[in-house]
């Protein structure tokens, strides 16, 4: 029976119509889209349909509760003349560029002061203490570093009344302030990026510093012509992170702001949330919303295209 | 000339250590000033001062925050919060990822682009629509809202992905020899393999959704569901007085600090080994 059946369901598959074998092909992937269900519903839920309606908000009148007029580009046209919206931008740029620029290097030199340690204890305990802000809320981290800056019983100002220097009132000077925004920011991601670093260098080649000290290199040829040029594609990587973080400058801003200092470090993410929860503004807080999306995404596709010709 | 060479190398590695202790103080003073502070007495908390031990230790800094100002309701909010908001996200990230590992799924490349797109969009970006979103099915102030937002992130689907893909290939085919179907598969053999990855998924997931604030604060008008983060900010930043006329002095301030990221400094020393490996899987999108 065996034998006889045997040739028939040879012959069957050449018969077989592709479009059954597509069919099946689906059929069998069943079970992976019933997987897959719950994780394509939530994003288009509450990503893709959003944005798709906030195109339509950004053109409406919106109410919350009412009638919705809609008026045209109206809200565009008010945003981009808005001097709020405008100072807000510049110092988003100020900020972020800052923020990336020495949040850029400062884990670099951390990374590699780091990796000349010889006790693996101090270098191990460095490492976590050097980490442990990242692990924080911005409520947490903004609170600390208030407290610390108060003019009366922080600790920096008790520090510098020893040393006798005057109180300073970091967090009512705009220019200060500003900095003070900057620097801690620094401080809180400098050891996520150092960690990152450091895991890089553990997987450079050992022989490449083998053979450079056979040729007579020293400490800063090492580091110079081996270790940094090794971090090349991590320093892409953090970079692209880091631009991408800068973009969505908020919780910081919305813990460490006060009224003195607002107009100095508002921000277009809290621009966004003023208009929308404190103007009850949404038709224009969205329109201002998807012109900074679409700037971040020129930017960031702008940048991918930037490192891949870099790389290649 | 040798000898020159030493010393200049034995100059440059205390420099070194000293240079790193100085960051690493910077790191460790303020959290220790905090934890002053927070056991001070109320009014010596307050004075002018470099403070290295408590002055007049008391406890009434963390007697107040859960008698006098309620935080324990934000606190239990959080919790609920942020393990059923964890499990969740894991459990779904895992599902997907599984399915995305399969390469002969039709319809693979399309969905990883769908997941990959939203990798793009800022949730800050789109808050409010979101908002509205969330409006529409009647689920502002609740914590469900809290749970279900954050469900599911591109960056935990692709970092199982990556981690499924890393089981050896001859593994699954002995299972599917023997007749296991999908789920069978996922929860029998990839789960168990997979703990060190859906493990760096919810530690990465737990301390996010502990330390959010911007959904709480879109999302949340109701100071019974409120979080920690929220009571939190409006503690400390709401100067020295609540509504109802009750001084707040800085002990109670740095206690909540010091509550607040307790849990997170409880965690720490186990999970630190992956928060670095789950950047490397993470960012491996192809």
């Amino acid at each position: 029976m065996m034998s006889a059946d045997y040739p028939r369901s040879q012959m069957a598959i050449p018969v077989r119509h592709p479009l059954v074998h597509h069919v099946n092909k689906w059929v069998r992937a069943v079970p992976l889209y019933v997987m897959l269900l719950p994780t394509i519903a939530y994003f288009v839920i509450f990503t893709y349909y959003p944005l798709l309606h906030s195109i339509f908000i950004s053109m409406q009148n919106f109410n919350l509760i009412g009638n919705r007029p809609y008026v045209g580009l109206h809200n565009y046209r008010h945003v981009l003349t808005d001097p709020t919206f405008w100072s807000s931008f510049e110092n988003t740029l100020f900020l972020g560029i800052s923020i990336l620029l020495i949040g850029f290097v400062a884990p670099i030199i951390m990374a590699l002061s780091l990796n000349e340690v010889l006790s693996s204890w101090l270098k191990r305990t460095v490492q976590m203490v050097i980490y442990l802000p990242h692990l924080f809320s911005w409520v947490v981290v903004g609170g600390l570093w208030i407290q610390l800056l108060a003019p009366d019983g922080g600790l920096v100002n008790a520090v510098l009344q020893v040393m006798g220097i005057a109180p300073v009132q970091f967090m009512s000077d705009p220019n200060l302030a500003r900095w003070v925004i900057i620097l801690v920011s620094v401080w809180k991601d400098v050891g996520f990026n150092t960690v990152i670093y450091l895991a890089a260098m553990v997987g450079i080649n050992p022989a490449l510093y083998e053979s450079a000290r056979v040729d007579g290199a020293n400490r800063w040829h090492e580091m110079g012509y081996i270790t940094i040029p090794s971090l090349a594609r991590t320093m892409q990587v953090v970079g692209l992170l880091s631009i991408m973080g800068v973009l969505r400058l908020f919780d910081q801003i919305y813990v460490m702001r006060n009224a003195v200092i607002e107009p100095q470090v508002n921000v277009l993410m809290t621009y966004v949330y003023d208009m929308g929860f404190q103007e009850m503004n949404i038709g224009r807080a969205t329109a201002s919303a998807l012109l900074i999306l679409i700037f971040t995404l020129i930017l960031t596709l702008f940048t991918q295209r930037l490192i891949r010709v870099d790389h290649s | 000339m040798r000898r020159k060479k030493q010393v200049g190398q034995a100059a440059f590695t205390t420099l070194n250590v000293v240079f790193l202790v100085l960051i690493a103080a910077t790191m460790i003073i303020p959290l220790w000033n905090a934890v002053a502070e927070s056991f001070s007495g109320s009014f010596a908390s307050m004075r002018p001062g470099i403070l290295m031990w408590p002055r007049d230790f008391s406890l009434s800094g963390y007697t107040t925050i859960w008698t006098v100002l309620d935080l324990w309701q934000p606190f239990e909010n959080s919790v609920i919060v942020s393990v059923l908001g964890t499990l969740l996200h894991v459990l779904l990230s895992a599902l997907a990822g599984y399915a995305l590992a399969q390469s002969g799924m039709p319809g693979r490349r399309f969905v990883t682009g769908l997941i990959l797109i939203t990798m793009m969009i800022p949730f800050e970006a789109i808050m409010i629509p979101f908002y509205i979103t969330m409006q529409q099915l009647g689920l502002l102030n609740s914590l469900a809202a809290l749970i279900l937002s954050g469900m599911v992130s591109g960056f935990s689907v692709l970092l199982m992905r990556n981690f499924f893909l890393s089981i050896p290939g001859d593994i699954l085919e002995s299972a599917k020899i023997d007749g296991a179907g999908h789920f069978r598969m996922f929860w029998q053999i990839c789960m168990p393999l997979s703990k060190a990855g859906l493990a760096t998924v919810g530690l990465f997931e737990f301390v996010g959704r502990w330390n959010n604030l911007l959904t709480t604060i879109l999302l949340i008008n109701d100071s019974t569901k409120n979080t920690l983060q929220v009571a939190l900010n409006a503690l400390i930043s709401g100067g020295s007085s609540t509504s109802s006329g009750y001084l707040i002095t800085t002990n109670v301030k740095m206690a909540g600090i010091i509550i607040a990221i307790l849990p997170l400094i409880i965690a720490y020393p186990f999970a630190q080994k992956y928060f670095v490996r789950g950047i490397f899987l993470g960012a491996n999108k192809e």
